[in-house]
């Protein structure tokens, strides 16, 4: 339906728009030295849409995997600077189970998502105390007389199952960053920026809800220690940045303090990627390259994945 | 008759051209030779002819305007050519493999290189062209003041610990699909090693940091190597190279932007090729007829255009149990070192003919 709006309601959620003021920080800040990433980020993106395949042009469920590929080795030799990112894992075809109780309806978030980067270390809470105390005035949005769970798969449920998708001990146990990839060939495969969006919302309050249910037990709470979980979403050139902020585990009513999520939406990384230069009548009228590359979109990447580190 | 006299007119009139361009034409002065130079011809069914022919075919190619305008000369024949596999169960692959690619066999690993840590976990062969960089400990404790920072293995260790232990136990996973227990469990850890050990080693080596990691590459290479009669066909009975090309799909690869210095100088003696009397056929090796590439994991644009080091997994087919069980111990070897022969070999190949 809705998309965001409506996995605001399913997630109890107040939406921030932009990028939360520390992640923020770490983009301006120059002492991180973030520009001289862009050479090596260009690199990342004609490797991908050029240089990595026999034919002339890779399709996109091969070069979006690659550029993914590209930029967290990019990001992962910044260890050589930060010594506490080598406390990071990557792990792929993960499966994640949550269930929560939402005003008399049971709603719960299975399966393989995307990739997960756990950190031994969990993210410092990114909003203050005033701001989560000052959810519990903003009222959630309703679609009257829609019902919120329109549009959701109904499914006999025989056991409510929270599950991380790792077993206990696990060394790396904070779930970081979430990314999805969406890399299918065929456009109406492929989610929509706004489905991308509230299918990356859902996710990531799955992993926070079965990461809080770990750690403080089954009965619905306010946390004192608030949960953050990140995630990254892309097509190979559009890129949504979201941080969500799980409060609290009481989610049967509508009102009380809510969970928070900045979202920054449709950064493009870069225009167009020319595989074959452009010839109208025997003249080139294009040739092949990248066009409009935006250093700041791999800046924020770079932030989200330093995020809780610096 | 009208034939006839068109044609004369035509003769005549080329005549008197030709008269007046000779009155044109100044006369060469007498250092230059009066005619052109007499060699064989060009399309005669002669040996001069062939060898004529293939100069200009080399002519061709070097004057080419671009690396991939070459390579494209170089395969644009198409003709039946021996596949070879790198991971094969044939018997005595891998003296086949070295008289093919001119290889000599040194057992054990080349002088002055790293002591790398001998992981093998599992079926995995590291093929190693380490840098010399990496012999850290040595070049620790030898450096005064000033040196590389402390290799801390404890620390290597338990990245490599934290890996395995992830892939086949922290992680819920669903049993593995038929015959694909490579994909479910060897192949994961072996990426999270990799690229936690790239990031990890990035501060001892700085060819690490510009490195590019790509997974599931894919690597081809196609050469002549010695000659044959063409058996049957409408080309019978001539002479012809015989042709190889390798399509390999290493685990993982990693390239960098330098060339890594070699082991051992050019000239040097370490031993013979093996020379094998009968045809590649015998191997069993099998001719097929397809398009000839020449890759080594991504265009020639890159900048990233010598490789490190290859990860290749050795399929189920060919492990170490079903040999022991067939009474064929000291074929596992071999499989191990053809593997590194052909994926290796075509790789380099392929890197040499990237630089021109």
């Amino acid at each position: 339906f809705q998309g965001v709006r409506q996995a605001q309601w399913l997630t109890k959620t107040k939406l921030v728009e932009g990028l939360p003021p520390s992640v923020l920080g770490i983009v301006n800040d120059p002492a991180h030295q973030l520009e001289c990433y862009e050479e090596g980020a260009k690199r990342a993106v004609s490797h991908a849409r050029f240089w990595d395949t026999t034919e002339v042009a890779p399709r996109r469920e091969h070069y979006c995997p690659v550029l993914f590929e590209d930029l967290i080795h990019l990001c992962r030799s910044m260890a050589v600077k930060y010594p506490a990112l080598t406390k990071r894992m990557l792990a792929r075809n993960y499966k994640i189970a949550a269930t929560w109780e939402r005003e008399s309806t049971l709603l719960q978030v299975r399966g393989l998502n995307g990739i997960l980067m756990n950190s031994m270390a969990p993210i410092p809470p990114v909003a203050s105390k005033e701001e989560i105390l000052a959810t519990e005035e903003h009222v959630l949005e309703t679609f009257y007389p829609i019902s919120p769970t329109i549009d959701l798969q109904e499914v006999n449920v025989y056991r409510e199952l929270n599950n991380t998708g790792f077993r206990d001990g696990y060394p790396y146990s904070h779930p970081h960053t979430l990314f999805f990839l969406e890399s299918d060939n065929i456009r109406t495969n492929r989610f929509r920026p706004e489905q991308l969006r509230a299918k990356m919302l859902m996710f990531a309050f799955g992993n926070a809800l079965a990461k809080a249910k770990v750690l403080y037990g089954d009965d619905p709470k306010v946390l004192e220690q608030p949960i953050v979980v990140q995630s990254i979403g892309t097509d190979g050139q559009l890129f949504q940045f979201m941080v969500f902020q799980l409060n609290t585990t009481d989610l049967v009513s509508s009102d009380g303090i809510k969970n928070l999520v900045w979202i920054d939406s449709d950064q493009n990384l870069y225009e167009k990627a020319q595989c074959v230069p452009e010839i109208k009548k025997r003249v080139v009228v294009k040739p092949a390259g990248i066009y409009g590359f935006q250093p700041d979109t791999f800046k924020k990447f770079l932030a989200l994945y330093l995020h809780g580190t610096v | 008759m009208a034939v006839c006299r068109g044609r004369r007119l035509l003769w005549h009139g080329r005549c008197w051209y030709s008269q007046t361009e000779s009155a044109v034409v100044p006369p060469p002065s007498p250092a230059e030779p009066l005619y052109p130079p007499v060699v064989a011809s060009f399309t005669a069914k002669s040996k001069a002819a062939q060898r004529r022919r293939l100069e200009h075919f080399k002519q061709r190619v070097h004057a080419a305007a671009s690396i991939e305008e070459k390579l494209r000369l170089y395969g644009q024949l198409q003709r039946p050519k021996y596949t070879v596999y790198p991971q094969t169960f044939a018997l005595n692959a891998d003296r086949w493999y070295q008289s093919f690619t001119k290889t000599v066999f040194v057992p054990g690993l080349p002088p002055r290189a790293a002591p790398a840590a001998a992981k093998s976990p599992g079926a995995v062969t590291p093929e190693a062209a380490k840098a010399p960089e990496s012999a850290g400990p040595q070049a620790a404790k030898a450096a005064g003041p000033g040196a590389a920072p402390y290799l801390d293995m404890g620390q290597l260790r338990s990245l490599a610990c934290d890996a395995l232990l992830q892939e086949s136990f922290y992680q819920n996973k669903k049993r593995p699909a038929l015959y694909r227990d490579q994909e479910h469990t060897p192949g994961p850890f072996l990426t999270q090693l990799v690229s936690t050990l790239a990031a990890f080693l990035c501060s001892r080596n700085p060819l690490l940091a510009a490195s590019s990691l790509d997974l599931n590459p894919e690597v081809n290479y196609y050469w002549h190597h010695g000659e044959e009669v063409v058996v049957h066909g409408h080309r019978k009975g001539r002479v012809d190279p015989v042709r190889f090309q390798i399509d390999d799909k290493p685990h993982l690869q990693l390239r960098v932007p330098k060339q890594l210095p070699e082991f051992v100088p050019l000239e040097s003696n370490l031993g013979d090729v093996p020379v094998i009397e009968h045809k590649p056929s015998k191997l069993p090796l099998f001719k097929k007829q397809y398009e000839n590439k020449v890759f080594i994991g991504s265009k020639t644009a890159d900048p990233c255009c010598y490789g490190h080091t290859q990860f290749h997994l050795i399929p189920d087919k060919l492990k170490r149990e079903r040999f022991v069980r067939a009474n064929l111990e000291d074929q596992i070897e071999v499989v191990y070192r053809a593997n590194g022969i052909a994926s290796l070999f075509a790789w380099t190949a392929a890197q040499a003919m990237y630089q021109g």
